[in-house]
């Protein structure tokens, strides 16, 4: 799954290790999250768009095909 | 939180520390039953007894693996160390059987000791450290 993570964190200036300390995970979560080597759950999917005042859809894409 | 981070969140320290106590338990609890079997005459009754007491810390060791699960909060850090438990035991299962066919060959069954859990400690442990470096 793709997502902007990178991007949203770049424009507010945050580490990644300030954007795990917000969501209280790990950095090295972040860091799997971004290079889409993890997939966040829903409730972490849900935290990360609260803090970004972005919605689900705006920062993951699923570019899996279509069943 | 920071497995990864060098530093242990309080939630892993106290079930690492809860973890490593139950396995020193058993491997004292195994000492004590292999020396009274062999420097002492031992009931069947006491044998079985030594033995189920030797196994009860190896179901604390569960219960305290599953307890830090439920209550681990970095569902990243879970996954890794359900990756590194799963790669534990797909280890000590294939020694298992590997070990189980040598101990066919009678000569053989004295030779090599059963490491079951050790091998699972020491895989898990080393499975899970790769999978740090690998996300450091």
């Amino acid at each position: 799954m793709k997502n902007r993570l990178r991007v949203l964190r770049a424009e507010r200036g945050w580490s990644q290790a300030d954007l795990a300390m917000r969501l209280e995970v790990s950095r090295q979560s972040v860091n799997a999250i971004e290079t889409g080597r993890f997939d966040p759950s829903l409730p972490l999917a849900f935290k990360l768009a609260r803090l970004f005042g972005a919605t689900i859809e705006s920062i993951f894409t699923d570019d899996s095909p279509l069943a | 939180m920071p497995l990864c981070n060098q530093h242990l969140s309080p939630l892993q320290r106290r079930y690492l520390r809860l973890f490593g106590a139950n396995l020193l338990l058993t491997a004292v609890l195994v000492l004590i039953a292999q020396h009274r079997y062999e420097h002492a005459h031992t009931s069947m009754v006491l044998t079985y007894v030594l033995a189920a007491l030797a196994a009860i810390p190896v179901i604390a060791v569960i219960a305290v693996v599953g307890r830090y699960l439920a209550r681990e909060t970095d569902e990243f850090v879970r996954m890794m160390v359900v990756q590194a438990l799963l790669w534990g035991l797909g280890v000590t299962f294939v020694a298992d059987t590997f070990l189980g066919c040598l101990f066919a060959y009678p000569s053989l069954y004295t030779l090599i000791p059963p490491l079951n859990l050790d091998l699972f400690v020491v895989t898990a442990g080393v499975a899970l450290r790769v999978q740090i470096w690998r996300n450091r």
